[in-house]
């Protein structure tokens, strides 16, 4: 089980500048790469300060290509990037990198089996006044979709940093979806390490187990504790890698304890619910509850409320275990 | 025989190879796109023997040029000529459409000499500027060439790669257009006109020119006038015949893609001065 560790001021460097946005910690973590590995290319869509690019351009301008606001060109020409051997990683908002050049992740990217790591910044909600123009509930079930893809949803800052550091080690093209502007309540530890494809246990309980990702694993870990006020045992499980799914934490999961609530800021169809439900039904049917967006389109607020508001909140989390134990 | 004269000799003799194959793998699918395939031989024969510096029996030579087909559809005459460079065993143009063959409609960059999966329209130019770009970082001095349709044009990925190119330059980075003027429903005029398709490059920043596309000493002239240093984007638009080389074929969109009997076969072959034995 990792707690979160206190920093006492002796936090990396990393630590203090990305503060609680992981879609900084990505940047960062891709200038960290780059500094290392001449081969790293970072691919953006005017989207330099939203991931956080202008410590790369300045230690090499040369490897920073912003092809402006033109997703469908950056994925074609980061696909292209690969196939001459360098490491690009593609920086966009999360509606839009997706939907957008969603062909050209298919075609060149997923089918033609490049090493292209994709960094969605503000995904679900976090474009909350935005309006459903700009919310990437969806992104999830394409990507997820996609053969050869490999599906991280960092929690936090810290496993944003982490997770991005080790696509060095993944073969294949990369989805990460990161968080926006909205602060990101640290939930795992500074100093890692991320493991591909294996869920953290974040809390220990017999009764019912929460498999969340994201943005809706800290208030997992609130619904926990006012569970274990009523005496209810919630297991916790950070399924940051959505895929490929770790499976043998899943169906431990549904041996070990009542029901399995899954819980994530994107729709009730086709994200990392689905996914464990998939798997559930064929290996071993469990009673579960999903906690996420119902199949409509947001309305503007701020995002605690819109969370809220669909459904997506601790309150929600606990009242669905409750379901299952009760 | 001067030399120039016996290189567009042999590059023509290199295209009527390239249109033969490409219907003796029309013929063994059943059906393909002739059209498209055949309208780009020339070009074609031009640059994978005398343009473009490849090694056949080493397919990913980090130093080679690299060309995309972004037209995809006009995969038969790709991989006639990949036979034909030596890429592939000559057996594999029989293999089109075969099942579990790497040979299918369309590009696949499992096939030694492809550098990626294409067809679905409107993607090799970004592609292409991914690759040229690379070159740079790399600091190597492949050059990288873009072969795309008209019809693909109408998708709105081009402009976006053209006016990025532009902007990204200096670049080793060639486009060719096979400009047949038919697209799989109709003339592309009658479709969604392209025109005036000159100024609208020139206009995205690309140094444009045009050639006959079928005119083998036209088109060496064109490619060897490219620049040989990095530059701003080029564009040379070959204009084309669709189905050229089959007047039963040419110019119409009813032979975009069409079933080919062995009447068809038969009938192909004698009109490029040949037979299927």
């Amino acid at each position: 089980m990792s707690q979160p560790r206190q920093d006492n001021g002796a936090a990396p460097a990393w630590v203090k500048a990305a503060a609680d946005q992981s879609r900084l910690a990505f940047g960062l973590a891709v200038t960290e790469l780059g500094k290392r590995d001449e081969r790293v290319v970072a691919v953006s869509a005017d989207t330099l300060d939203l991931i956080g690019l202008r410590g790369f351009i300045e230690h090499a301008p040369a490897r920073v290509i912003d092809v402006g606001i033109a997703e469908q060109n950056a994925m074609g020409v980061a696909a292209g990037l690969a196939t001459t051997g360098m490491r690009p990683f593609v920086c966009g908002y999360a509606p839009f990198i997706t939907a957008r050049s969603m062909e050209q992740i298919r075609n060149e990217v997923a089918y033609a089996d490049q090493r292209v790591v994709i960094g969605a910044a503000a995904s679900g909600v976090s474009l909350a006044v935005s309006g459903g123009t700009h919310h990437a509930l969806e992104d999830l079930a394409l990507m997820r979709s996609l053969p050869n893809m490999t599906v991280i949803v960092p929690a936090d800052a810290h496993e944003a940093w982490h997770a991005t550091l080790a696509t060095d080690a993944i073969e294949g093209p990369v989805y990460l979806r990161l968080g926006g502007r909205v602060p990101e309540r640290a939930v795992m530890p500074t100093d890692g390490p991320f493991r591909l494809g294996r869920a953290t246990r974040l809390a220990d309980g017999a009764d019912v187990t929460v498999i969340a990702c994201g943005a809706l694993v800290a208030p997992a870990l609130d619904a926990a504790a006012a569970l274990a006020i009523q005496g209810i045992g919630a297991r916790v499980l950070n399924m940051s890698t959505v895929k490929p799914l770790d499976e043998e934490a899943i169906l431990a999961a549904a041996e070990e304890t009542r029901g399995i609530v899954t819980a994530e800021e994107h729709h009730l169809t086709g994200g990392l619910g689905g996914a464990v439900a998939e798997l559930l039904a064929v290996r071993r049917p469990t009673p579960m509850r999903m906690v996420g967006m119902p199949d409509e389109f947001a309305c503007v607020g701020p995002t605690d409320r819109i969370r809220a508001r669909y459904g997506m909140s601790a309150q929600h989390i606990a009242d669905a275990c409750l379901e299952l134990t009760g | 025989m001067s030399n120039r004269a016996a290189l567009l000799e042999a590059l023509r003799a290199r295209a009527l190879r390239i249109r033969r194959d490409t219907w003796r793998a029309l013929h063994a699918a059943g059906s393909g796109h002739m059209g498209g395939s055949l309208s780009a031989a020339d070009l074609l024969a031009a640059l994978y023997f005398h343009y473009l510096r490849l090694r056949p029996d080493e397919p990913d030579w980090p130093e080679r040029d690299r060309f995309v087909l972004s037209k995809g559809h006009a995969n038969a005459a790709l991989g006639a000529v990949l036979a034909q460079a030596g890429f592939v065993e000559d057996r594999f143009v029989d293999s089109f459409y075969a099942y579990e063959s790497p040979f299918g409609m369309h590009p696949d960059i499992k096939v030694p000499g492809v550098e990626m999966c294409t067809g679905a329209l409107g993607h090799g130019l970004s592609i292409g500027l991914g690759m040229a770009l690379g070159a740079r970082l790399r600091e190597q001095d492949w050059r990288t060439v873009v072969m795309l349709g008209d019809g693909e044009l109408q998708e709105g990925s081009n402009w976006e790669a053209a006016m990025a190119a532009a902007h990204l330059a200096p670049l080793r980075l060639t486009a060719i257009l096979d400009y047949n003027k038919v697209q799989q429903s109709g003339h592309v005029a009658e479709m969604l006109g392209l025109e005036p398709l000159a100024d609208k490059w020139r206009a995205f920043g690309w140094s444009v020119r045009d050639c006959d596309g079928h005119d083998m000493g036209a088109i060496v002239d064109a490619l060897d006038a490219l620049p040989a240093a990095p530059d701003g984007p080029a564009l040379l638009i070959a204009h084309t015949v669709k189905g050229k080389g089959a007047r039963f074929a040419e110019d119409t969109y009813l032979w975009h893609n069409n079933a080919v009997s062995e009447e068809v076969y038969e009938k192909a072959l004698a009109e490029l001065g040949g037979s299927a034995e």
